[in-house]
């Protein structure tokens, strides 16, 4: 309130003294600018800020330890493109990053749609589905440990059911499945929900307009739910992806990016090598690659919208 | 639908809900059996013994009634000013036209794309500068102002995005301002977006792991998450029961806050959300 | 980076005028200084006694405004010193593991100790080697911790075995014999014998079986990868086949706790004898079996340092020094095994360690410190040991070529060594 008095204050002063400067798209601007202003600081103090003193450290050799800090110039971004885990890592990444926004986004969506039936007790098992985010993720990991052992909780559901199942943790594959597992069961409840408010939001009446045509429910889904929820798929797959390219306390807990590197993801490696092998320099040029990467994909979805989300054309 | 689909779908719910429930379910429940029970295979699903103790120890070992606080205090700072700033910003870029409005949102959104992970060092060095390690600013101003808040500034974005353009007619009409328009009129219809930015903030706040770990140093600083990791014996091994106990305490109450809110939180999405 | 550290300064200044924020930097000034000292335990009978040295000191020393112990997660512990140190915060004091000993050592962060250690000359050798460079002393080893093995005799008795005490009395403890004792055990339905902390991923924690074998993991000039030297891949067939044939220890993917009563046998490290205080089962406590090598000792150290980038360096020596004087090392060694000969001794160490019997102590503590190889650490350890751990990992299956993928994990960390 007080902000809009002082705003007509000053636009009524200025007014009075400089004429029609102040018209009304220039007005707007200015509560415009007054009302980003905080999250533009912020944003300018607290991430491009650091991101260039990041891009400063690429070019610097910086042994925390011996207090040295010098300029080494490209020296870190050749040793990028010569490193021999690279490979390994960035195919961990791809595997886990697909996987993950994969699963994810189907699971969500398929829960979501068996909660927006008319079934007694959906609530039930909403809050069921919700509950993996409420549930602190240090306790989740531990939890999960226990669980995917060669003798622990899920084989022994396996094993009741005749599977003999593998040593999750251990094998290459399995690990990289698990991490994913894990992770998606423990965030999928945020975008199931987002997803099922998406659906309720879906007139009744179309679903009925079209099954008059004759629209069996494959083409129902297509043609009616997947355009009308369209603004939330592009979110949830925005931050699916970006959330994905940062999974580590899981990995770190569950494998330590092992066997071998599978599970070694960028950001998984870009903390190793910053806070455990201290190499701050290297680990600021991975960071660089990283946010180009995550930069890159958020780019690319969001110039696709115009192709595909509803209310974006 | 018919008899046989609903049972069929039940079925279906049921199977997929036992990978959500059974890790919560083991943690409440070892967290009150006795150690050698908890290592037990196949996992016990009702403790034989029950044994209290753990949950007693986690107040003696930690000052962690004081952590609770902090934790909370934190999360609902964050979380209202995170809903006062997502909310005026995203406004602001998905209805107000203003020069230079694509490239500073296109600033904006470069937060969404950082890990923490890339920013910890020169974040850490901005605020020891301030004398301001050791104490609960960064937590709270990073979060609010920094690259946590833009996924709330963009939800709000394409929440706002969605309204009717009639919207500020309608205020001018009745002779609102810009700022009266945004207030009186489009921020309460945001309330259900505004709820799910409520949820999304206050749990990434409540389980921040890697910023309190760096930036306190004092027990009775700490927050929950850093908090679970000091339930270890003198050697560093893990008192897994104790452990298990403070994690049921940090997640129940939230749970239950959860289950009755959920019905505002989720109807009212549904009403005039992220619809599509 | 000065000039955008000042930037950055500058406008969060005005960020916090704006939301009219307060807080600032108490102004260093002459007076009464602070000390920090950075741990990694948060025991409230470790902190109590500490806090106790520190105010005794305090009272003779009115300069030193307070002591502080900063508890830091165990898991994340380098992690966030280095952090703190890369932002400008660094300790006075603190702690630090064998593991990044060489890293803290080696680049000069640490001030030189030799002269202020009251009475160094009765440090054992053994216990400050790995906290030494060209004869200066960086670091005081304040917590040398042998490693033994516990054994359930439970177990033992119930697959009929031979008890510990029995092999050491007819010179069957070795090797050979306790795998077969687990072997046993395991075939029982419970676990044979596990090495704490090892998990599969943890493999500095097998130099407690190797030993035995005489082998390392690096040579001593640490210029030279020892993974594949003729007693390393010994060592190691033994493992494999007590894992993947004997069954004499658990496969990778089995948790099985010892302080649960899940395993005959456990390697640890002599402190965790205190986990046993409420323990359900009859254990004993005996020095690591013998090896083809005969007889060998194993240790695991801590450290603590002075960080020369501390203001306050010189009163943080002094502090030091008066931390682990004579009289306080008795103090601390009731959780610390001491590194002073003359606290080294049965009796000494018993009033302390109600759980051990004397000649416990004597066998796995006394002479375990005296003789003891301190676990395998090297400048950049904790990439080392990543890198290794990974070409490790196609050892613990069951068709696993042991010559193979020994080569392979000098074929990757041969350079890393080099350089």
């Amino acid at each position: 309130m007080a902000a809009t008095q002082l705003r007509d204050r000053v636009a009524g002063h200025t007014a009075a003294r400089r004429g029609p400067f102040w018209t009304i798209p220039r007005r707007d601007a200015l509560v415009g600018y007054l009302l980003i202003s905080p999250q533009l600081a912020g944003s300018v103090l607290f991430v491009l800020l650091p991101l260039a003193l990041v891009g400063w450290y690429s070019l610097q050799e910086w042994n925390v330890l011996a207090g040295t800090f010098d300029f080494v110039g490209g020296a870190n971004y050749a040793k990028l493109l010569a490193d021999p885990k690279m490979g390994e890592v960035l195919t961990s990444t791809t595997l886990f990053s697909i996987g993950l926004v994969v699963l994810n986004l189907a699971l969500a969506l398929l829960l979501a749609i068996l909660l927006n039936q008319k079934l007694a007790g959906t609530t039930f098992f909403r809050t069921l589905f919700f509950s993996p985010v409420l549930v602190s993720l240090v306790a989740w990991t531990i939890v999960w440990q226990f669980l995917l052992q060669g003798d622990g909780g899920i084989n022994g559901l396996l094993g009741a059911v005749g599977v003999d199942g593998p040593n999750w943790l251990r094998g290459d594959a399995t690990a990289l499945l698990s991490v994913v597992v894990v992770q998606v069961i423990k965030n999928v409840g945020l975008n199931m929900v987002l997803f099922l408010a998406a659906l309720q939001g879906v007139p009744r009446q179309l679903y009925e307009a079209a099954e008059l045509d004759g629209a069996n429910a494959w083409v129902r889904f297509l043609r009616i739910t997947v355009p009308l929820i369209s603004p939330t798929i592009l979110l949830t797959s925005i931050i699916t992806v970006v959330g994905s390219l940062q999974v580590f306390a899981q990995i770190a807990v569950l494998t330590q990016g092992g066997p071998g590197m599978s599970t070694t993801v960028l950001v998984y490696y870009l903390y190793q090598q910053a806070f455990q092998f201290r190499h701050f320099g290297y680990g600021a040029t991975l960071s660089v690659l990283l946010f180009l990467i995550v930069a890159a994909l958020t780019l690319v979805q969001w110039r696709m919208r115009r192709k595909w989300v509803f209310h974006e054309s | 639908m018919s008899r046989r689909v609903k049972l069929s779908l039940y079925g279906l719910l049921c199977v997929l809900c036992v990978p959500f429930v059974f890790p919560t379910w083991w943690m409440v429940t070892s967290s009150v059996k006795p150690i050698n029970e908890i290592f037990a295979f196949p996992p016990t699903l009702v403790p034989d013994r029950w044994d209290l103790t753990s949950y007693s120890r986690v107040f003696e070992l930690q000052p962690f009634a004081q952590q609770y606080w902090n934790s909370l205090y934190i999360a609902a700072v964050v979380t209202v000013g995170t809903m006062a700033v997502a909310a005026m910003a995203g406004y602001a870029f998905a209805r107000i036209r203003f020069p230079g409005q694509n490239v500073l949102f296109v600033v904006v959104l470069v937060g969404l794309l950082i890990p923490s992970e890339v920013t910890i060092v020169p974040l850490f060095q901005m605020f020891h500068d301030f004398g301001m390690s050791d104490t609960h600013w960064p937590l709270i101003l990073v979060p609010i102002f920094g690259a946590p808040s833009v996924l709330a500034t963009f939800i709000m974005r394409q929440f706002f995005i969605t309204l009717p353009g009639e919207l500020e007619e309608a205020a001018r009409v009745d002779g609102l301002g810009r700022f009266g328009t945004f207030y009186r009129v489009a921020l309460p219809l945001a309330r259900p977006a505004l709820g799910a930015v409520a949820i999304f903030t206050f749990l990434h706040s409540w389980n921040l792991y890697l910023e309190p770990i760096v930036y306190l140093s004092t027990p009775a600083n700490f927050t929950l998450p850093q908090a679970l990791t000091q339930f270890v014996d003198a050697y560093g091994g893990p008192m897994w029961n104790v452990q298990l106990a403070a994690a049921t305490m940090t997640a129940l109450p939230i749970l239950v806050v959860f289950v009755l809110a959920q019905r505002q939180f989720i109807e009212g999405l549904a009403h005039t959300g992220l619809k599509g | 980076m000065k000039a955008l550290g000042k930037l950055a300064a500058v406008s969060l200044t005005t960020l916090l005028a704006v939301t009219a924020c307060g807080g600032g930097e108490t102004p260093v000034a002459q007076g009464p200084q602070p000390l920090r000292m950075t741990i990694w335990t948060s025991n409230e009978a470790h902190l109590k006694l500490f806090n106790e040295i520190a105010d005794e000191y305090r009272k003779a020393h009115p300069n030193v405004g307070s002591i502080t112990f900063d508890t830091i997660p165990f898991e994340n512990y380098t992690t966030t010193i280095t952090t703190q140190i890369a932002g400008g915060k660094a300790p006075d004091l603190a702690w630090i593991l064998e593991s990044s000993a060489p890293d803290f050592v080696g680049s000069g962060a640490l001030a030189p100790l030799n002269s202020k250690i009251e009475n160094a000359a009765e440090l054992v050798p053994s216990t400050t080697k790995l906290w030494q460079r060209d004869g200066e002393l960086y670091a005081y080893p304040f917590s040398t911790s042998p490693f033994g093995m516990f054994v359930n005799t439970d177990l033992v008795k119930a697959a009929k075995q031979k008890f510990p005490q029995e092999l050491i009395k007819a010179g069957q403890w070795d090797w050979e014999h306790v795998s077969k004792v687990n072997a046993a055990v395991a075939k029982d339905g419970k676990q044979g014998m596990t090495i704490l902390d090892f998990d599969y991923k943890g493999w500095d924690n097998l130099a407690t079986v190797w030993g035995g074998w005489g082998a390392k993991a690096y040579s001593d000039d640490g210029k030279s990868c020892q993974f594949n030297s003729p007693e390393m891949v010994e060592a190691m067939t033994f493992l494999h086949t007590s894992i993947f044939k004997d069954k004499a220890m658990p496969g990778p993917g089995t948790v099985a706790d010892f302080f649960a009563g899940d395993s005959a046998m456990v390697i640890a490290q002599i402190s965790r004898a205190a986990m046993l205080k409420e323990g359900t089962f009859d254990w004993d406590l005996v020095p690591l079996p013998s090896g083809p090598k005969g007889k060998y000792a194993v240790i695991g150290q801590a450290g603590i340092g002075v960080l020369k980038k501390s203001p306050n360096a010189e009163l943080a020596t002094d502090f030091l020094t008066f931390f682990t004087n004579p009289a306080n090392s008795a103090k601390l060694a009731a959780y610390f095994p001491p590194a002073r000969s003359s606290l080294l001794t049965a009796d000494t160490m018993a009033k302390t360690n109600p759980l051990l019997k004397p000649d416990q102590l004597q066998q796995v503590v006394i002479d375990g410190i005296e003789t003891g190889v301190v676990k395998p650490s090297h400048t950049g350890q904790a990439e080392l040991a990543q890198t290794i751990r990974a070409a490790l990992d196609p050892l613990w299956t069951a068709d696993a070529d042991v010559k193979t993928v020994l080569d392979g994990v000098c074929a990757k960390i041969q350079p890393m060594l080099g350089a």
